[in-house]
């Protein structure tokens, strides 16, 4: 009897397989069928027909001549939009990134009953709908929204500003929504970083520029990584900010995809679309995972 | 002269960008709150306190008919999606490892990671598909897309939970003559209840906020209040919007409220 | 203490061994025994030691990986923790946040199926027993350490085991309270009668509370005795610096008789020293031999057993420790009683060392 207990692991399929199912057939299995579908035909009314075909990959970087299809050309609108995607993401991360960190920073060092009360303001709009805060934002920069008013009322401007449908919008938007998502985990580093380190510095004749360069930032860079990864991966795959304050002359790549879908019936265009967009998230994952493992590595390896 | 002590968690100019981020960030909700109250059809011109775009919306058979199906559709997608990441966090922590157990973290975050209009589309496709083939088009597929959706959600703080208990507590009960069952119900389970409590309200108000997947799955009819509200900012934006904001900023208000108690109540 | 006869715990040739191959950890190699009926019985050793394993194997949270272990008569191997009749005090008391006091102390008897009125009946009784009647109400976080560490006697004695495992239960109180509990913990083993391992690693705690305890490093018993014995008459030299202080000196057998031996002393001089269990050393071996320091007194040098130059002097408040250099070169430590009379010795100052009768114990190895 005695001996190495046999493990069985039977009760713990039994147990997840319920979730497993509802992910597969709601997550996971649509995946596949996209991937599929971005090899297909497009159909005459949306859909697809059941033809193989890479002409909807191709089409996502290249354009043919609508009268010669021998003429090839770099698909220079989709171009346009995969630049804006990323571009306005990375701007996205870095206003918030600039914003949150102080925030982050004054928290982390109220006092513990304070601190919970800022939390709480911070954590509230991160658990508001999404739309509602879009909108609040859309009644803010309207020609005559909130801003216009108050700077045509003030003098500085003679006709309203014309923000809506701009990049400036969408970018407004996401850094507005996604904000929260950054300060968030960079608290989270901060409540554990050990303030005798600061101390410390401070001890070692630092001057508080070079604390915060040399000490504090070092060690809540996992904090910035992770905020960093949460901003950047909603950005890129934002859909309803610049379709409300971006319009269809600053569309994202998540806007592009659905279009795909309604009026553009191109169903496998649509779906080779997704799977770009989902090769980018991915890769951002993975450098993430690279960086946060090495990291941990690193002090681990050190310990 | 008596100086200041020199404060180590001091950094110049922080507390200001701080106090204006989270001006920055309620300015624009407060604005819309207060608008809803306005005599007034004006977004900027104050005419008054009046409750009338509340009337307005409640009276709004769309507009009430949309929010019903919003709140009843996400407390089953919430439900379900509770009970099932209860399981399979009972199931995947604190276990030895197991075959197959990064294929089981991989499909059940993989709701947090995809993008949602891609997953969006992809149900667009499959639902589509679907329907021709069953002929059936009525709510059960938002339940099952939106419950999907909201596991990884639910999972996150009832893993949390588990992972903090103390696992000597449980051995007690087995000292003391608990059956594995009796451990379970006089032990884990009630030193669980916060983290299904916390896991189910974050599935709440996230298949509540969802808007992109239900507006690529949904039939004709199926509008929920934010696909709805997206419908609507195409057009003349009047105050009775802002109400029915301000409406749902109160209930996610009393959530949060909620949710902040009962993870307090851990420490 | 009578002499118990009858064997609660039975423990033969056990082995743990953690992990497969070339990590492979052996916690526990090739345990051997006996704990008596109703005896208090310590597992005393450094952490890492393997005595809490020990513990978890009896209480049937780990399955030993070799041997065999009875409780009571009857094989327990592979018997789960909930059908075995042993109970734990956990070290971190382990109570259940979300009950009471009293549905806590009742949850073993609730679980066994016992009547209502008994589960009552028998939480009151414990209550008493621990004094923490005015408390069955309240919840675990509102008690005081010392309070909670009762609360988890009482819940483990309630079931009546034939047996209480205690994993270093006091470790987490501070002195004062550690003290108090000491004592309780001894009222209540007499009290109930109750046969009582105890794991510590406070060899304080260990002499002056149990009956007989066992020493353990690296996952084996270097010598099982009572506390008397361990101190006194330590096997091997582990035993002898993790129990009090000691001086360790290399000695030359010059002549051997039944039991004991005769020993050359630095300066010439010889005296009768004890053997260690299981040796028998040849005249003219080199063997390591201790002597505890307050079995030696100072006397005018020339007329002890052996002489010394003072290196060093502490003040402990009740005595001083004085530090010499014995003749030959070896570092030797004198405990004296204080009086207020007596100057502190100055260093480099001679004194004769005059060994106790008998105090000399030869080691193993």
């Amino acid at each position: 009897m005695a001996g190495p207990a046999r493990e069985s692991h039977r009760w713990k399929w039994l147990l997840v397989s319920p979730a497993l199912f509802v992910l597969l057939l709601a997550a996971s299995g649509p995946l596949v069928i996209v991937l599929i579908y971005s090899f297909l035909s497009p159909g005459n009314m949306g859909g697809v027909s059941w033809d193989p075909s890479t002409e909807a990959w191709f089409r996502v970087f290249w354009s043919r001549d609508i009268f010669e299809p021998e003429l090839v050309t770099l698909n220079d609108s989709h171009l346009a939009i995969f630049w804006r995607t990323i571009w306005l993401s990375f701007q996205t991360t870095v206003i918030c990134a600039v914003l949150g960190f102080p925030t982050a920073w004054f928290i982390a060092t109220r006092s513990a009953r304070t601190r919970m009360v800022w939390l709480f303001l911070i954590t509230i709009p991160f658990w508001t709908n999404l739309l509602i805060r879009t909108f609040a934002i859309q009644e803010m920069i309207r020609s005559n929204g909130t801003i216009n008013t108050a700077l045509l009322w003030l003098g500085v401007i003679d006709e309203p500003l014309e923000m809506m449908f701009t990049e400036f919008a969408v970018l407004l938007g996401m850094a507005y929504v996604f904000l929260p998502l950054m300060v968030l985990p960079l608290y989270a580093a901060m409540e554990k970083l050990d303030f005798r380190l600061v101390e410390a510095g401070y001890d070692l004749y630092a001057s508080r520029r070079q604390v915060l360069w040399h000490v504090i930032l070092p060690l809540v860079k996992p904090g910035f990584i992770a905020g960093s990864i949460l901003v950047f991966i909603p950005s890129i795959g934002a859909y309803v900010t610049p379709r409300v304050l971006g319009g269809g002359k600053t569309m994202m790549l998540g806007n592009l995809i659905a279009l795909q879908f309604g009026q553009g019936r191109n169903w496998p265009l649509g779906a080779a679309l997704a799977m770009v967009l989902l090769v980018i998230v991915v890769v951002a994952l993975i450098f993430y995972l690279r960086v946060t493992g090495s990291e941990e590595r690193a002090r681990n390896g050190r310990a | 002269m008596v100086g200041r002590d020199f404060d180590v968690r001091r950094l110049p100019g922080f507390g200001l960008i701080a106090v204006l981020t989270v001006i920055m960030l309620y300015l624009p909700i407060v604005i819309l709150v207060v608008f809803s109250f306005n005599a007034e059809q004006s977004q900027t011109q104050w005419g008054g306190f009046s409750l009338r775009w509340y009337e307005a919306a409640l009276n709004n058979r769309q507009v009430v008919d949309v929010s019903l199906r919003s709140l009843w559709l996400a407390l089953a997608a919430a439900a379900i999606a509770t009970v099932l990441a209860t399981m399979a966090a009972l199931a995947t922590t604190r276990v030895s490892r197991f075959p197959g157990q990064t294929m089981i973290y991989a499909l059940i975050n993989q709701p947090l990671m995809v993008p949602e209009i891609v997953t969006g589309i992809a149900l667009l496709i499959f639902v589509a598909f679907l329907k021709v083939q069953t002929g059936y088009s009525g709510m059960g597929y938002l339940v099952v897309a939106h419950a999907a959706f909201c596991i990884p959600f639910a999972y996150l703080p009832i893993r949390a939970r588990l992972e903090t208990m103390d696992l000597t507590l449980e051995r007690a009960a087995a000292d003391l003559y608990a059956t594995p069952l009796q451990t379970f119900r006089y032990v884990t389970l009630p030193l669980l209840v916060p983290g299904i409590l916390a896991g189910f309200m974050l599935g709440f108000v996230v298949s509540l906020d969802t808007v992109v997947i239900t507006e690529f799955v949904k039939s004709a009819g199926q509008d929920t209040l934010p696909t709805y509200m997206l419908g609507q900012l195409r057009r003349v934006v009047t105050p009775e919007m802002n109400a029915i904001a301000t409406l749902f900023l109160a209930l996610s208000l009393v959530i949060v409220t909620l949710f902040f108690m009962i993870s307090r109540k851990r420490g | 203490m009578t002499e118990q006869t009858r064997h609660e715990i039975e423990i033969t040739g056990v082995g743990k061994v953690f992990g497969q191959g070339e990590t492979a950890f052996h916690a526990l190699r090739n345990i051997n025994l006996t704990i008596r009926t109703g005896e208090f019985f310590t597992l005393l050793g450094p952490s890492g030691c393997g005595k809490t394993t020990l513990l978890r194997v009896i209480a049937g949270f780990e399955q030993p990986t070799t041997g065999s272990l009875s409780i009571n008569g009857q094989s327990v191997v592979g018997l789960a923790p909930n059908v075995r009749t042993v109970n734990t005090v956990f070290q971190n008391y382990a109570l259940f946040p979300h009950m009471s006091v009293a549905e806590n102390i009742g949850f073993g008897l609730k679980m066994l199926g016992r009547p209502r009125a008994e589960v009552a009946a028998t939480t009151d009784e414990m209550l008493r027993l621990v004094r923490m009647e005015s408390m069955a109400h309240r919840k675990p976080a509102e008690l005081s350490g010392g309070q909670q560490q009762r609360v988890a006697l009482a819940r483990a004695l309630a079931p009546r085991p034939r047996v209480l495992l205690l994993d270093e239960p006091l470790s987490a109180l501070d002195l004062k309270l550690r003290k108090d509990m000491q004592s309780e913990l001894k009222r209540l083993q007499i009290e109930t009668g109750i046969t009582f391992v105890f794991v510590t690693h406070d060899q304080e705690e260990a002499l002056t509370m149990s009956d007989r305890l066992a020493v353990m490093n690296a996952g084996q018993i270097l010598q099982l005795g009572s506390p008397h014995e361990i101190y006194n008459a330590p096997s091997e030299r582990f035993v002898a610096d993790f129990i009090g202080e000691t001086n360790f000196l290399n000695l030359k057998v010059t002549a051997r008789d039944g039991s004991g031996a005769t020993v050359g002393l630095p300066g010439g001089a010889t005296a009768q020293a004890r053997l260690a269990e299981g040796i028998s050393p040849a005249p003219g071996d080199t063997v390591p031999a201790v002597i505890r320091p307050e079995q030696v007194q100072l006397c005018p040098p020339g007329e002890g057993d052996m002489d010394g130059t003072v290196t060093g002097a502490v003040f402990f408040g009740t005595d001083t420790h004085v530090h010499l250099t014995l003749s030959d070169g070896q570092p030797f430590t004198v405990r004296r009683q204080n009086s207020a009379d007596q100057p502190e010795p100055a260093n480099g100052t001679p004194f004769g060392l005059r060994l106790t009768p008998g105090a000399l114990q030869i080691l193993r190895g």
